[in-house]
């Protein structure tokens, strides 16, 4: 098994990464001999990596080919590969790719398991497509094409989609320019996002998980902060402010991970509805909080939002999973927001709560409100968008209008596939 | 003040003893955090080293028995550490701090029920000095090692020791997988609780043994809380030594060297003005404080310190 | 009883605080002894409560900024509280002649001291101060910080749900700073109030080490007064801790201290009453129960 993730111990050794476990000899560490053995079988399958090298010095195309080579040094005669290209620049994919290719001929088993066609296409035999943990197709690969593998991906359950009444307005709300970010882990993860979201417009960001999503919406909020580019409420370049500014300028949010994010388990279903607007009017006065006022608006939007039990005293951790979404959705659009950023809103929801959410923000997009919905779910962004822009690896690949994207355009976008190609 | 209060060998020698039970616990430090587990509990194994050995050498009247008994009980304490840590996944530092204070009440309690108000015997079997005779006549280096504890010599041997095993070993290699990358060190069929499991045990005996050089071979009786805060110390220490024997040893030196200058410097003065030896004595503790919090001597601990290791899928 | 004490639980480990704030009440009490009470006394309860909430602020600071958990910060605070105490009555500026045996300080202004409202003929082992209607208001008064202002919600919402109140626009960092000052000031208002009421002066062994260990040694000790005072003092912190330790919730929660202190209070608390039946037959035990 080759991780996506390498299980590779940083400070150490390539040589000690490859035998750790399995050092054969007495208990002293020999570290001449193992990287001699290490040569050994680079020289075998033709891989090349400096044996004596210390993992964290190492380019992470070479630490992949370290990972096979522990594979390797075990015996191994089947390999699989788990997402291998994720973290490769193109050239080590290259690379990569000529070493599988050996492997094969040396007569190993390797499994690819990849949502990047490209890669589908230039070096396996055969082919299988899962969707929905359900085995959705067997193709061999010089039989196929990047269209028949994508429309086997997304299935072809096409949805009506709703007919919206009002055209979004002219006037531009959100405006990103040449965004650029990095993740917790600190690799680039939007590499130069231009984009904007219209009053009464929904603009859907379509993504396999893990292309940038999460840190677009968080760079938005003034929760992580960009490296480079510019996002403007308005005329107002908000990329250096704090949620609390950001907020302030008629931003809301609806967090993709409602436990950790979205809410506050443990408090009150009204107390969680003034999360953020603890410190004025009318639900503070003079440095002092008011309780009945909090409680009488913790009532309202119970009622409002359909929260059932509609009791502002019910403490938010023992609502079901759609519940806690409407609460969340009441605090965040019950004070007319310009912009709604949008993450995941219904995941892990039932159908009928998924509705009534899908419901409020249209209306919300009705009003006038300009929002900017991250889903992973192509179902729901093509349900609800006006326009629909697609996240790879950072970047966004297309903006499609909704009419003009169908599901399987916007497979093969999300699959790397870019239309120019 | 003169030099000899300043780099005397008396001074040096103190250096020595003092740096003795702090470079213990600081080794017992380096082995659970390269496996991945902070022991903050080194505190509470060197109290009870110090007291169950006073007892077992009250008792036994031999020396090596008194040790055997305080790094076994040592190793006990940090044994609970263990599976709170590693078991049950419990917050590290929560479960040593608890252990600190359980250790610290347990002995100030069994040290009255044994010896009331009278303090422990004076006649306790004590850990012997090394006389290195053809050193002892040898000016200044004489004074300096010439007749030092045996435990002081000990501990040089277990930092050579557990270096080795550390860096040129293959379970010292597997430990420090551990430390880093549980994951991948499980991957590849280490077992990553048992290795933390001994470990931890190690750094319980190995700050034990320096709870009993405080109370055998300095202080030959026990009183409340003699340990002082060493076991924290220790850890500054690991810290300074960036998690390896020898440099925990050096950053002992260190700290030995501080406060054997508090107590050299006692009543002297600079000019017209008295060195404040009590704010001297503050020096470890905000050393201490500085390199935990990463302002001096920062390295980079192993990666999964303190994390607590649980298997896929459960 | 005295309920002094029971501020002190508020960080466990912390104890130092409290002695700071009895150093910087002790300090300012004998400085300006020659003022009159009613302006005296609010200045050395400022003294108290300020440098308590300073000092901790340090180790909320740290955690916040470096990441460096506060338990460990504060019981290195402690020992550099105990020595700097130590040079400050030795041979520090606030050493002073007196016929205690012990380095001590200057007695503090008649003005500052907290009059006996029970005196211990009446009722043993008690010495009722009027520190109980300072500690009474303190509790009201952290009551009503947590529960009803602003800055209570936002201690609680980054202590009960750090990554909500942050997409918020609570910052948890600053939220830190500020839970861990506001229970240095409680310690450093019960250090005063030690001050004020019982002791009238700062005295080397005011506290002889971290955290528990000066309630274990005065517990197991000779039987001295201190012992006893703090032995009631300690009984009175166990028998009424209870509802504190609820409120507390809230703030301690925010430092993910609150679940540390309370497991540490629980051991050590088992252990000291454990350690206490002991000492004096099964009775006590029963009596707390």
């Amino acid at each position: 098994m080759i991780h996506q993730h390498f299980m590779l111990v940083p400070p150490l050794s390539v040589a000690e990464n490859v035998v750790l476990g399995d050092e054969r000899g007495g208990p002293a560490l020999d570290r001449r001999r193992i990287e001699d053995r290490v040569r050994e079988l680079e020289k075998r399958f033709g891989i090349e990596v400096d044996p004596s090298a210390r993992i964290e010095d190492i380019p992470l195309g070479l630490q992949q080919r370290v990972e096979i080579l522990k594979v390797l040094y075990r015996g191994s005669e089947l390999l699989i590969f788990d997402e291998p290209t994720a973290v490769l620049t193109p050239l080590e994919v290259d690379e990569l790719f000529e070493i599988v290719r050996t492997l094969r001929d040396e007569g190993k088993t390797l499994i690819l398991i990849t949502h990047k066609l490209r890669e589908v296409m230039a070096v396996t035999d055969r082919i299988t497509v899962l969707r929905g943990g359900q085995n959705a197709g067997e193709l061999v690969t010089r039989n196929t094409n990047p269209g028949e593998i994508a429309r086997a991906m997304v299935g072809r359950d096409l949805k009506e989609l709703k007919a919206r009444a009002t055209p979004p307005r002219t006037e531009v709300v959100l405006a990103v320019r040449g965004l650029e970010a990095r993740s917790d882990r600190g690799s680039p993860a939007l590499r130069g996002v231009d984009f904007e979201v219209r009053a009464g417009e929904i603009l859907g960001v379509a993504g396999v998980g893990g292309n940038g999503q999460s840190e677009l919406a968080q760079c938005i909020l003034g929760l992580r902060r960009p490296s480079a580019g510019a996002i403007r409420i308005g005329d107002v370049d908000i990329s250096k402010d704090d949620p609390k500014r950001t907020r302030a300028r008629g931003v809301a949010y609806v967090p993709e991970d409602r436990h950790l994010e979205g809410l506050v388990l443990a408090f009150t279903v009204a107390d969680d509805f003034i999360l953020g607007k603890q410190d004025h009017a009318p639900f503070a006065r003079h440095g002092v909080l008011d309780p009945v006022t909090i409680l009488r608006n913790g009532g309202r939007l119970a009622a409002e939002y359909d929260v059932r039990p509609p009791n502002p005293r019910a403490i938010v951790a023992n609502l079901s999973g759609g519940n806690q979404q409407k609460v969340v959705l009441g605090r965040e659009l019950s004070e007319r927001p310009k912009l709604i950023v949008v993450s995941q809103p219904t995941r892990g929801l039932d159908i009928a709560a998924t509705e009534y959410v899908h419901e409020r923000l249209l209306e919300q997009r009705g009003q006038g409100a300009a929002i900017l919905l991250v889903s992973s779910e192509l179902d729901e962004i093509r349900a609800l968008s006006d326009r629909i822009a697609v996240l790879f690896e950072g970047r966004i690949v297309a903006t499609l209008d909704a009419a003009s994207a169908t599901e399987e355009r916007l497979g093969l976008l999300m699959a790397g596939h870019s239309e120019a190609a | 003040m003169t030099w000899e209060q300043l780099i005397g060998a008396g001074v040096l020698a103190a250096m020595l003893r003092l740096a003795t039970p702090i470079a213990l616990a600081a080794l017992g430090g380096v082995i659970a955090e390269r496996s991945g587990v902070v022991n903050i509990a080194l505190e509470g194994c060197m109290l009870v080293g110090a007291f169950f050995g006073v007892v077992a050498a009250d008792r036994t009247h031999s020396v090596v028995l008194a040790l055997a008994v305080a790094m076994a009980a040592g190793a006990v304490l940090a044994g609970v550490h263990a599976v709170a840590a590693i078991h049950l996944r419990s917050d590290q530092i929560v479960s040593g701090m608890a252990l600190n204070i359980l250790a610290l009440g347990l002995t100030s309690f069994l040290d009255y029920q044994f010896y009331g108000n009278t303090g422990t015997p004076a006649d306790l079997a004590a850990v012997p000095d090394v006389e290195i005779a053809p050193l002892a006549a040898v000016p200044f280096i004489g004074d300096v090692i010439g007749h030092q504890n045996t435990i002081v010599w000990l501990t040089v041997v277990l930092v050579v020791l557990i270096q080795v095993f550390l860096f040129r070993t293959v379970p010292g290699l597997r430990l420090r997988a551990v430390g880093e990358h549980p994951r991948a060190a499980e991957t590849v069929g280490i077992g990553v609780r048992r290795t933390r499991y001994w470990a931890v045990l190690a750094s319980g005996l190995l700050a034990a043994l320096g709870g009993a050089y405080l109370s055998l071979s300095v202080a030959h009786s026990f009183t409340d809380g003699m340990t002082g805060g060493r076991g924290f110390i220790g850890l500054a220490a690991m810290i300074f030594g960036r998690w390896t024997p020898i440099g925990a040893l050096v950053a002992s030196l260190v700290f030995g060297y501080g406060t054997a200058l508090s107590f050299s410097l006692q009543g002297a003065s600079i000019g017209d003005v008295r060195v404040p030896v009590q704010l001297l004595s503050t020096l470890p503790y905000v050393l201490t404080i500085l390199a935990v919090a990463g302002f001096v001597g920062r390295s980079r601990p192993p990666a999964s310190d303190g994390i607590p290791y649980e298997t896929e899928g459960h | 009883m005295a309920v002094a004490f029971r501020t002190g639980l508020f960080n466990i480990g912390a104890e130092s605080q409290l002695l700071v704030g009895a150093v910087a009440a002790g300090a300012v009490g004998a400085r300006f002894g020659f003022l009159p009470g009613p302006i005296l006394f609010p200045i050395v309860l400022v003294a108290g409560i300020g440098a308590g909430a300073a000092w901790a602020a340090i180790a909320g600071y740290l955690k916040a900024a470096r990441g460096v958990n506060e338990v460990i910060t504060t019981i290195m605070q402690n020992y550099i509280v105990v020595f700097v105490i130590h040079w400050l009555l030795q041979n520090g500026p606030m050493t002073a002649p007196n016929a205690l045996g012990t380095p001590a300080s200057a007695p503090i202004g008649d003005g500052a001291v907290l009059p006996i409202i029970i005196p211990n003929e009446l009722v043993p082992l008690t010495r009722l101060h009027a520190g109980i209607f300072l500690a009474i208001l303190a509790v009201v008064v952290f009551w009503f910080v947590l529960w009803r202002t602003p800055l209570g919600y936002e201690l609680r919402a980054v202590g009960l749900g750090a990554r909500a109140a942050a997409q918020a626009g609570i910052d948890p960092r600053v939220h830190t700073v500020i839970a861990m000052a506001i229970a240095g000031g409680f310690a450093g208002l019960a250090g005063m109030i030690q001050v004020t009421g019982v002791f009238h002066r700062v005295f080397d062994g005011f506290s002889a080490g971290y955290g528990f260990d000066a309630i274990a040694v005065a517990l197991l000790g000779k039987n001295s007064p201190i012992g006893v005072v703090l032995a009631a003092l300690l009984f009175g912190a166990f028998a009424r801790g209870g509802s504190i330790m609820q409120a507390n919730a809230g703030v301690s929660a925010q430092l993910v201290s609150v679940i540390e202190a309370i497991v540490l209070f629980v051991i050590a608390a088992e252990l000291i009453v454990r350690i206490l039946a002991r000492r004096r037959g099964p009775k006590p035990l029963e009596a707390i129960a």
